[in-house]
């Protein structure tokens, strides 16, 4: 090894790297199996660290509990996009005189592509990062070593709660972002864009499948493992002093973004196929 | 006091972070400019968003072209999947993807940098030694956001344009010469120029935030960890505030 090495320095640090990275993807998964693993450890044994854990991510911590906390900025970022769907669709629907769908485009594009992937981004953004840094803090200031001294599983008691956790606060704060999206699309096409409600509700309730939304939810929940999972194996790993924990949170943020992106977009793919299962033409 | 104090601290939070913005203002055009430090900031953000950026294009692109192309076969106007995926790409994919990744990765590393730096009081003695950190570290950090986040706009704008042709014509068999002419029917110069200017914009609130969140660090490595995560929050919030506002502006503007 030294001697290929010395003669061949870039290949062997190339193949080192490539080794490095497949490593590391090994590492994680064996992270992640054991995770999901000790679910049943935290569900037994961890019930009040999960109960915390719950109230914890649903109300946020620190600064953000000040301003209300994970449900108020959830609520807020699917509103924006509820609007948003409303601004775009009346303004283009309006260009061919049909802007009497508007309310069909709230209830069709909110459930499939506005509300999970902001919803997404927002999880992302609070109860994922937040978990990061939390870990990462513990890891840096050697917690988590004087957990396994005292003979707790680490992953079971920091990472399979947090997991649990996600998933259990997921439900209602995805319910506050759908409703959030629908009200704010009803509020600016009605109000704002002066659709007379009747037409809109109409619309809206012909086009909303509560099919589509249960798989929405389904699409919401699959996504809060996703991300939880992520954003704990970087806090739990995190290394090199209060930067580290630091930089640890924007790494686990961008992988989770597009790990979420991508689980959202293989399971759109599957649960909807190519249909939308409305009848426009008759 | 003590029942006070909660209630006033996001307000005192929020005039500080005008302040400092006010300060990067103020500092902008005096010399001397820390090129340095903005090619090095320029370049970092550049290389930690590039690969997120378009692996987040690819899936966001395509799912919105899935989305509309459902609707358009419904109406028989598939041969507009252009349209739709010019229109969505332009107009919000590519300034909400740039900046979910230029937040999520720049600003986050910049927010943890200045971080560690103001809890081992590098910032203070830059101050002793009559540099002004705003200037010296702030201008460059802000100016280099926001340049990376229009120049990554144009290449999240190109991927999903890529993106959306190979899922139209390949998956939903559209022809691909519809679909090149139909890029344009909505899209036109305006709206580039709009989406420019919200990523130009997206870029400087999250370049401030993070330079802001992490000046004002407090309470050794939890707290540089804390104020990571605030950046995310803030800066996201931010980002659908920004667009929601300029996308109303520029439909009117457009239309």
């Amino acid at each position: 090894m030294t001697v290929a090495s010395a003669r061949l320095p870039r290949l062997s640090h190339t193949v080192r790297r490539w080794a490095d990275g497949w490593t590391r993807v090994g590492i994680q998964t064996r992270f992640y199996i054991k995770a999901i693993g000790h679910t049943g450890d935290a569900l037994l044994y961890y019930r009040s660290e999960l109960l915390r854990l719950i109230a914890q991510m649903g109300l946020g911590t620190g600064a953000l509990a000040v301003i209300g906390g994970t449900v108020v900025i959830v609520g807020f970022l699917t509103m924006t996009t509820g609007a948003l769907v409303a601004v775009a669709g009346y303004n283009q629907f309006a260009d061919i005189g049909v802007e009497a769908l508007t309310g069909f485009a709230s209830a069709y594009f909110n459930v499939r592509l506005a509300a999970p992937l902001t919803a997404g981004v927002a999880l992302a953004a609070t109860i994922g990062a937040g978990a990061t840094a939390q870990l990462g803090a513990m890891r840096i200031n050697e917690e988590i070593d004087a957990l396994e001294v005292m003979g707790i599983r680490s992953i079971g008691y920091l990472v399979s709660t947090r997991v649990i956790a996600g998933v259990l606060v997921v439900v209602p704060l995805y319910g506050v972002a759908v409703l959030a999206a629908f009200a704010s699309a009803r509020f600016s096409t009605t109000l704002i864009y002066g659709q007379s409600a009747g037409v809109y509700d109409h619309y809206f309730k012909t086009f909303l499948y509560p099919m589509d939304l249960i798989w929405s939810f389904l699409i919401a929940i699959a996504m809060a493992v996703v991300i939880m999972l992520v954003h704990t194996y970087y806090g739990f790993h995190a290394s090199g002093g209060p930067a580290g924990v630091g930089e640890a949170v924007g790494r686990a943020v961008r992988t989770s973004l597009v790990s979420s992106a991508a689980l959202i977009v293989f399971l759109s793919l599957a649960i909807y196929g190519q249909t939308g299962n409305f009848h426009l033409s008759g | 006091m003590i029942a006070v104090t909660p209630a006033w601290k996001p307000a005192s939070a929020l005039g500080g972070f005008f302040a400092m913005a006010l300060d990067t203002l103020v500092a902008l055009p005096r010399s001397p400019f820390g090129w340095r430090e903005f090619v090095g900031q320029a370049w970092f953000v550049a290389r930690v968003s590039l690969v997120p950026t378009v692996m987040l294009a690819v899936p966001y692109s395509v799912l919105v072209v899935f989305t509309f192309n459902i609707l358009l076969l419904e109406f028989g106007a598939a041969d507009f999947s252009g349209t739709t995926a010019a229109f969505a790409t332009v107009t919000q994919i590519g300034p909400i993807v740039t900046v979910l990744v230029v937040a999520g990765a720049g600003a986050t590393a910049m927010c943890a940098d200045l971080g560690a730096r103001a809890i081992r009081e590098e910032l203070d003695a830059l101050r002793v030694m009559g540099i002004n950190p705003i200037q010296a570290l702030v201008v460059p950090r802000v100016l280099a956001a926001t340049l990376v986040a229009v120049l990554l706009a144009g290449v999240v704008i190109l991927v999903g344009l890529v993106g959306g042709f190979a899922f139209s014509v390949f998956v939903q068999h559209v022809t691909p010469g519809a679909y090149g002419a139909g890029l344009t029917v909505l899209t036109r110069a305006p709206d580039l120029i709009l989406a420019m200017i919200k990523a130009a914009l997206f870029g400087l609130a999250a370049g401030l935030i993070a330079c802001y969140k992490g000046t004002s660090v407090k309470g050794g490595p939890a707290g540089v960890g804390e104020a990571v995560n605030e950046t995310v929050v803030y800066t996201f919030v931010a980002l659908f505030a920004i667009n929601i506002v300029v996308t109303a502006v520029g439909v009117k503007v457009t239309l």
